[in-house]
């Protein structure tokens, strides 16, 4: 197996008050598109910044490529998009991006010629001479998408890149980050949009409160949190369907939408078994059909319990 | 090296590029060049023969010594200077104020349609010799310096024509109204200085000014762009490239090269507007005479040199610090609090200008021409005033880039924490903690 892009070995961070990140590991493979998710402060952040050393972890180890530089020193070979997005307001856009290609390593007149193709990539092409902040704020996200890219990093760490984006930019930035994997490169991003994740990511982490829940392929995950869940459609008997389905022994959780609904069985209950009890009890139903759980499904049963809503994380 | 290069740039281009950059930039010289020239300028219409009709009333030939005086009069005392006035006298005897009205009617037209207009009529009677008045109807009244002279030769003829009534001999009388010369040079500390006390002063306050301005400006400039690095969150992206010291380095001495340009712009100016402004007056073609009657000061090229390294030495010296502050700050208002500690010792500098004005050599002169953060604005004023010991320039540029060095680790240090460091602004204690920390 070749040397991961990023180690983390039981990484803590503190803040007056706080624990950031408590004790986590894990690590992104060379290649592929590696999310980080997790409820909005969960410490995704935290732990993106400790990547690019920004800030250092009070304990454990952040590596990249399996070198003991750190990521400043190895910053010509890493693209970074922070959570935080800021260009300088009064700078030609064009300039803007070339600066940030020099002070990744690259040469002026590289910088340059790069920053045009990307505009021009990006749809900006007639927009290099304008100044930053005559651009609108999507605009200026797609520049410094940009910013992150332009020297080729063999590693993208890009902070929720996908936050505050219209549809059809979004698009532009999914197809550039696949793009990236596709070449065998490697991309890392956090995100709380689950749908997203799921879609795009090869393997994910999923964290909560600074530790993590979740680690593995997405299909692995997936597979481990088991074809246990069931959707649906009911045509008549929907008050009996209530009644089967308030039965704590067969199903652990309801998602209740009325005509339809998505169940999860509880240990030890088969799937057969929540059919002969629905057929028995008179329920009409259209659609009864065992499904792949959505991350969103598993990051609600591994988080939800914890706390989804950050107001409770911060009472916890 | 190569990334530090790139911020240098970055800072350099993005300053100059301002509005406020360029005009700062080109306005200050244009003020050098007219306050140099402008005022010969303005002489210039008083130095132009100046063409006078006599009306002619007097009956016992007043009227023509007037004439003969006028016609000797020269702008300069040059031998092949230009006459003075121009004179047509026209006998006026009993038809006065026709001939007095025909000449004013060609008084004062533009002279591009009319060469031939008239400046002035004077107008000459018999009773002048007795009560002296004299009617004079010109569009140059309003000169008092040609209305003085014109007066004076007046008085003159006057005055001799009646001592001659009296039956003094003219010879003796041409001597006995020789007046005094005055010739006077400046002396100082000993020396004559070759320029008056009130042009060095100006040259030297001008110095000081605009050293104390420099630095604060671009002080404030650098600070502002730390600020407006870490609200913008642009710091995030540069400080996973750079190291922090890079950074700071980079962004001190883009602001510096700024300011640098635009010193050098302004002293260059004032260098070559003083050492060359005759050719510069040429080119508005004022004549060599009348600028040299406006002594301006001049700015030797040593003098320039020394101006530029003080400015160096004192930017980068205050510039480190403000960039520091910038760096513990998020906002400009959050910032004042630790600005208010270098503005005093700013001014302090500034003010010692004065004691060293009356003394450039004395208790207060030497010493804050010599310490760190005082001497970018004592040193090169005293310069200007006296001649400084070779070993105490060397001593003090010597001091100055010593601090710097220190001022410059210290900055570092506070700069890399606080950076990254958002929320409320750090305490004193908190700050020594940062230089302490490893």
């Amino acid at each position: 197996m070749s040397t991961p892009a990023v180690t983390i070995e039981h990484v803590t961070k503190r803040f007056s008050g706080h624990t950031a990140v408590k004790n986590l590991s894990f690590a992104v493979p060379s290649g592929g598109i590696f999310g980080l998710l997790g409820p909005n402060g969960a410490g995704k952040s935290t732990t993106i910044r400790m990547i690019m050393d920004i800030i250092e972890p009070d304990e454990g180890k952040v590596s990249l490529f399996g070198s003991s530089a750190s990521s400043r020193d190895l910053s010509e070979r890493v693209g970074f998009l922070p959570e935080e997005r800021g260009l300088y307001k009064k700078m030609r856009i064009l300039d803007h991006l070339a600066f940030l290609g020099e002070v990744k390593g690259m040469r002026s007149g590289d910088a340059k010629s790069k920053a045009g193709k990307w505009l021009h990539r990006l749809g900006l092409g007639d927009w290099g001479l304008k100044k930053v902040e005559d651009l609108s704020k999507g605009m200026q996200q797609k520049v410094q998408f940009a910013g992150a890219l332009i020297h080729d990093p063999e590693l993208v760490i890009l902070d929720e890149p996908f936050s505050g984006l219209d549809p059809v930019n979004l698009q532009v930035m999914k197809d550039v980050v696949v793009e990236i994997a596709r070449s065998g490169r490697t991309v890392l991003f956090s995100t709380h949009i689950m749908e997203q994740a799921e879609r795009m990511c090869d393997r994910i982490v999923i964290i909560a409160r600074g530790e993590k829940v979740v680690d593995g392929t997405v299909a692995d995950v997936k597979a481990g949190f088991g074809d246990r869940n069931i959707a649906l459609t009911f045509s008549s008997g929907k008050e009996a369907a209530e009644r089967v389905m308030s039965d704590r022994s067969l199903l652990a959780k309801v998602d209740d939408y009325g005509a339809s609904a998505e169940v999860s069985l509880a240990d030890g209950a088969h799937s057969q078994q929540l059919l002969l009890a629905l057929v028995n009890a008179g329920v009409g139903l259209t659609r009864f059909e065992v499904v792949e759980p959505s991350l969103q499904a598993i990051f609600i049963a591994k988080v939800g319990n914890a706390d989804v809503a950050p107001a409770n994380a911060e009472a916890a | 090296m190569n990334k530090t290069f790139a911020i240098v740039r970055r800072e350099f281009v993005a300053r100059v590029r301002t509005r406020a950059f360029v005009i700062a930039t080109l306005l200050l010289p244009l003020f050098l060049v007219i306050v140099s020239v402008v005022p010969a300028m303005m002489m210039r219409g008083g130095d132009r023969t100046t063409r006078i009709a006599i009306v002619d009333a007097t009956t016992d030939g007043l009227g023509a010594r007037v004439e003969a005086a006028l016609a000797g009069e020269s702008l300069s005392a040059k031998p092949d200077a230009p006459k003075r006035y121009s004179v047509r006298r026209v006998d006026a005897a009993g038809r006065f104020a026709t001939v007095r009205d025909s000449l004013v009617a060609q008084t004062g037209l533009s002279r591009d349609k009319y060469p031939e207009t008239l400046d002035g009529v004077l107008v000459l009677g018999d009773s002048m010799l007795q009560s002296g008045n004299v009617e004079y109807l010109g569009s140059n009244t309003s000169g008092f310096e040609s209305m003085a002279l014109l007066e004076g030769s007046l008085s003159r003829v006057l005055r001799q024509t009646r001592l001659a009534h009296s039956g003094i001999d003219p010879a003796v009388l041409n001597d006995a109204l020789k007046g005094a010369d005055l010739k006077t040079t400046k002396v100082s500390g000993g020396k004559a200085t070759g320029e008056s006390g009130a042009a060095s002063f100006m040259i030297g306050y001008f110095m000081a000014f605009v050293l104390y301005l420099g630095v604060v400006l671009y002080g404030q400039q650098t600070m502002m762009s730390v600020i407006e690095e870490k609200t913008s969150r642009i710091m995030e992206v540069l400080v996973s490239s750079v190291r922090p010291f890079q950074m700071l380095l980079g962004k001190i001495l883009g602001v510096g090269l700024t300011g640098l340009l635009q010193m050098a712009i302004w002293g260059g100016t004032l260098y070559l507007v003083t050492s060359q402004r005759i050719h510069i007056a040429a080119l508005f073609h004022v004549s060599p005479d009348a600028m040299q009657q406006f002594p301006i000061p001049t700015m030797s090229a040593a003098l320039f040199a020394i101006f530029l390294a003080y400015f160096i030495l004192g930017f980068l010296l205050y510039g480190a610090l403000y960039a520091a502050i910038g760096s513990m700050c998020n906002s400009t208002q959050d910032a004042q609090q630790y600005v208010a500690v270098l503005t005093p010792m700013l001014m302090i500098s500034f003010f010692a200008v004065f004691a060293i004005f009356k003394d450039p050599t004395g208790g207060i002169g030497v010493p804050m021409s010599m310490i760190p953060f005082f001497s970018q604005i004592a040193m090169p004023v005293r310069w200007s005033l006296s001649a400084v010991p070779p070993a105490q320039l060397v001593t003090s540029l010597a001091l100055g880039i010593g601090a710097l060095l220190g001022v410059t680790w210290v900055a570092g240090r506070i700069y890399r924490t606080g950076i990254l460091m958002y929320g409320k602004k750090p305490t004193f204690r908190e700050i020594f903690r940062w230089i302490r920390a490893n």
